[in-house]
């Protein structure tokens, strides 16, 4: 299955939110894909 | 916020309280604490952590939900080409990405070590059961912070470090208070030493260190491993993308991009400024850059840090060495807590503020706080830094009696 999107953010810990939050309130479409908890380290 | 800040910070108040209670709380007028009857619940302490942090990431979880632009997978992310990322069974086509992938411990090169068992932080942060003794290799953030904690919690803590100083990188004079103050808590700490071996007999752990050419033997039921972060790229595929390691860490220049033209890269992967708020400075800055094709740049002028032991010890900047390294003329003002009210009324009077400023202009260089709360006070300092401001920001204006700021005030004033 592919998905298109305009950003990817692979992390999604305390630097990876708020980057995944900007570029979705800019207008992007944003696959935000995290292998453990949300919330990094 | 799972394994670092938040946890830790949560399981450190665990650990003052209890000192406070079986150790200080005669001093303070309370009676019938039976010191010797005090014991530490470590799963009680570990469940507090974990309700608080379910409760962060629950709002995290309900923040994401909230935004329809965001799509949130989990699973773990394989580039197969510089615009395709596989995550289980779906392939994301993203013109762009940003990596934001943090930092994990370095593997242990120590002979034995693996064979014999260690721990991370993220371990340590949820031992159902105490230790009766632990060592830890390395005395930077992480073991500092573990070596009081687990310390206070009243295990037979070892720590040992490389560096002539705990905190390597910070004003040594405040460093050698520090190393002083857990070395009368109990904490039996051994700088300049390498650790050249660990061994594993009955059950127990033996790290042997060496310190010049004296070889030590440590015996203790486990070990925790504090010697540093690299970025955490295995398996990410980075070889289809073009992005490139420095070393342990990602290249990214001034935009944060990374060598490959469509990839950012942000925080502790980068290396350097290893510390969750330059994270979530940079996010926002790769984002805008990302997405708008703006060309924001980063500034770390102004990045500070803090280790949160009790007395916390908290910087900025330059340390004076650093300063004239760099061939400034630079002049110093100390002021120390044991003169100050508030710090007597708190019954915290270890430690001292060091202001660090050019000679010729006055601009404030650097800062640095070993005291109580110095993770909050540094703030003063990098406001004033922030705006590349003078000391008399400092030493001029009124500072509330009888509070703790009133000691940087006094640095300032030392200055003039």
């Amino acid at each position: 299955m592919n998905e298109k999107y305009d950003l990817a953010v692979i992390g999604a810990g305390q630097g990876g939110l708020p980057a995944a939050h900007m570029a979705a309130n800019l207008g992007a479409k944003v696959a935000l894909i995290e292998m453990r908890e949300v919330g990094g380290t | 916020m799972n394994e670092g800040c938040v946890p830790t910070k949560t399981l450190l108040r665990s650990a003052e309280v209890m000192h406070l209670v079986k150790a200080r709380a005669f001093e303070f007028g309370v009676r019938g604490v039976e010191p010797s009857a005090i014991s530490f619940d470590l799963a009680a302490a570990v469940a507090r952590k974990d309700t608080i942090v379910k409760g962060v990431i629950d709002g995290i979880y309900v923040a994401l939900r909230r935004n329809k632009n965001i799509t949130f997978y989990a699973g773990r992310a394989e580039f197969t080409s510089a615009v395709e990322i596989r995550v289980n069974e779906v392939v994301i086509q993203a013109d762009k990405t940003i990596l934001a992938v943090g930092a994990q411990p370095a593997p242990a090169e120590i002979p034995g070590l693996k064979e014999a068992g260690y721990i991370t932080n993220y371990e340590a942060l949820s031992l159902g059961k105490l230790p009766a003794s632990l060592i830890i290799i390395g005395a930077g953030y992480v073991g500092v912070e573990f070596a009081q904690m687990y310390s206070r919690f009243g295990a037979k803590v070892t720590l040992i470090g490389r560096s002539s100083q705990v905190m390597p990188k910070e004003e040594p004079e405040l460093s050698e208070i520090l190393g002083e103050i857990l070395r009368a808590e109990g904490v039996d700490l051994h700088t300049s030493t390498e650790v050249i071996r660990v061994e594993r007999q009955n059950g127990r752990r033996t790290v042997i260190p060496r310190r010049g050419d004296t070889e030590m033997r440590f015996e203790a039921e486990a070990i925790l491993l504090a010697a540093g972060r690299i970025a955490r790229v295995d398996s990410l595929g980075l070889d289809q993308t073009g992005v490139e390691l420095d070393g342990f860490y990602l290249k990214a220049d001034e935009q944060l991009r990374t060598t490959a033209s469509n990839i950012w890269s942000i925080g502790d992967a980068n290396g350097d400024h290893m510390f969750t708020h330059r994270a979530t400075y940079d996010g926002p800055i790769a984002a805008l850059n990302a997405v708008r094709n703006l060309d924001k740049t980063v500034d770390y002028r102004v990045v500070p840090r803090a280790v949160f032991t009790e007395p916390a010890l908290a910087s900025v900047g330059l340390t004076e060495a650093q300063a004239r390294d760099a061939g400034l003329e630079v002049k110093v003002g100390k002021a120390y807590f044991k003169h100050s009210g508030r710090a007597k009324a708190l019954g915290q009077i270890e430690g001292l503020v060091k202001l660090v400023t050019d000679a010729k202009t006055n601009e404030l260089l650097g800062g640095h706080i070993l005291g109580p709360h110095a993770d909050i006070l540094i703030h003063e300092v990098v406001a004033a830094m922030y705006n590349r401001g003078t000391i008399e920001a400092i030493a001029k204006s009124i500072h509330i009696h009888p509070t703790l700021p009133e000691v940087l005030k006094s640095a300032a004033k030392a200055l003039g």
